[in-house]
């Protein structure tokens, strides 16, 4: 088990080394099996914004958006192991997880309102596999953000507002729908044409 | 590809969740017989909608969150510390308990010395007041011997008139010693049992205890209270018996010597 740390951390620095800059999240991350503090300093100082920002989006709460983005980064220290190189690139996984717990905390607001008493937490569900593109090593996180912006920025309002109710509200097709007051058919075509126009842009600009 | 065209375009609303239920049970249905196309056509489709997260508005989280969370992962990253404190509490309790453990052994194993020793000397009293009552029975026999007015009576054996008689000493304060030396050996399992033969014409013989002689036929044989008044006893009879006595004879007297009348008179009255 110490082995397997201490060879984790030495790997880790040997990415940095060999990268000469910043050490990547995967070498950040087996840090954490080692209880390093500054390593996780540096993944908080990293992503803390993005996820915050959708927590916030998904939730519309800064206390309990703060409160599930908590969760997760300590989650994440606590259990450094949840996160498998393997299964995909880290931001992506994280965003994910942090994804599934607002929505998560969204319905358990909502059952709670409903019932008017507590309900027990929802089942935690890791990510599922993610694969990256090719091109996604060469991008930067803020030029995608930038670029993301950019290209859901040029689809028509419904269009773009059909994919918002998707992600962050994990709206169905039929849900969406319904609050557009749109065609089941024309929702689903506006979902799957933006998302592709998404990647093709995204593909472009790497 | 395992049919799966059908699916294609839903891998971007499946890995965002807006599949309505019957899309999903199919599309996952279809997912789970292993399509390999599909699979890793959902792991590319989940990456490209994990970039919508950059469409929630930029927003930071109050100073006070990385305040909080770097407290407490501190504080946990000092755990290791209190794990070792820990490690030596339980150390320092499991000493305490083998401790204890040790003690009362020693206690059991003091205690088993302690009733051992108490045996012993139980043992040692027995043995003690058994020589106590050899050496008392030895006293009354030699007073017995030594006063003048113990009544001696001669008891010739009655087969054999030359052979080895037996002597016996009644004194009617002290008790009765019959003493003999080359006495014949009883058979196995046999005694020889000392009767009171009494003066009444209708009396049966009292019994007065048994013996059995040593190796080289020697034995004295002391009777401390005799059930029978020297007075109203006629003569002293010793016969073979079976080992433990017999409450009347069995066999005939092999020693038999009779009390000197001469003397009676001058004896108290026991």
């Amino acid at each position: 088990m110490l082995w397997r740390a201490a060879a984790a951390v030495f790997l880790a620095v040997l990415a940095t080394l060999r990268e000469g800059g910043e050490p990547p999240d995967a070498a950040l991350v087996a840090r954490l099996a080692t209880k390093d503090v500054r390593a996780f300093e540096s993944i908080y100082d990293r992503h803390s914004r993005a996820i915050y920002s959708l927590v916030y989006r998904i939730l519309q709460q800064a206390a309990t958006a703060e409160e599930v983005v908590q969760d997760i980064f300590l989650q994440l220290w606590r259990n450094a192991a949840s996160y498998e190189p393997s299964r995909g690139p880290f931001l992506p996984w994280l965003l994910t997880l942090a994804r599934n717990r607002a929505l998560d905390c969204l319905r358990l607001r909502s059952e709670q309102q409903r019932r008017r008493e507590m309900q027990t937490e929802l089942p935690e569900t890791l990510p599922a596999v993610i694969t990256a593109p090719d091109y996604e090593a060469r991008l930067d996180e803020q030029q995608v953000a930038g670029r993301v912006r950019a290209l859901m920025g040029a689809l028509a309002p419904q269009q773009r507002r059909a994919i918002e109710l998707a992600y962050f509200e994990e709206m169905s097709h039929s849900e969406i729908a319904s609050a557009l007051q749109e065609p089941l058919g024309t929702v689903k075509s506006w979902i799957r044409n933006g998302l592709l126009h998404l990647k093709e842009g995204l593909q472009a600009t790497s | 590809m395992n049919g799966c065209e059908q699916y294609r375009d839903l891998y971007e609303a499946a890995a965002l969740g807006a599949l309505d239920p019957a899309e999903r049970a199919a599309f996952d249905a279809h997912l789970a017989t292993g399509c390999a196309t599909c699979a890793r056509a959902m792991e590319e489709a989940r990456w490209l909608v994990t970039q919508l997260a950059y469409l929630a508005p930029d927003a930071r989280p109050s100073p006070m969150l990385k305040a909080r969370l770097v407290q407490t992962v501190r504080a946990e990253a000092r755990l290791p510390a209190r794990a070792s404190t820990l490690f030596w509490m339980w150390a320092g309790v499991a000493a305490l308990i083998l401790l204890s453990l040790y003690s009362a052994w020693q206690v059991q194993r003091l205690r088993r010395d302690l009733a051992d020793l108490q045996a012993q000397s139980t043992a040692t009293g027995g043995q003690r007041a058994r020589l106590e009552r050899e050496r008392a029975d030895a006293q009354r026999t030699a007073l017995i011997l030594a006063d003048p007015s113990s009544v001696q009576v001669a008891m010739p054996q009655t087969a054999q008139k030359d052979a080895p008689p037996m002597r016996a000493y009644w004194n009617t304060r002290l008790g009765i010693v019959v003493a003999g030396v080359r006495i014949p050996l009883p058979a196995s399992q046999r005694t020889l049992e000392l009767w009171l033969v009494p003066k009444a014409p209708d009396g049966k013989p009292v019994p007065a205890g048994y013996v059995r002689p040593q190796d080289d036929g020697t034995f004295v044989l002391l009777v401390a209270n005799p059930a029978a008044p020297l007075a109203a006893t006629k003569a002293l009879a010793v016969t073979d018996e079976p080992e433990g006595g017999s409450s009347q004879p069995t066999t005939a007297p092999r020693w038999l010597g009779f009390l000197d009348l001469t003397r009676l008179g001058q004896l108290p009255q026991n």
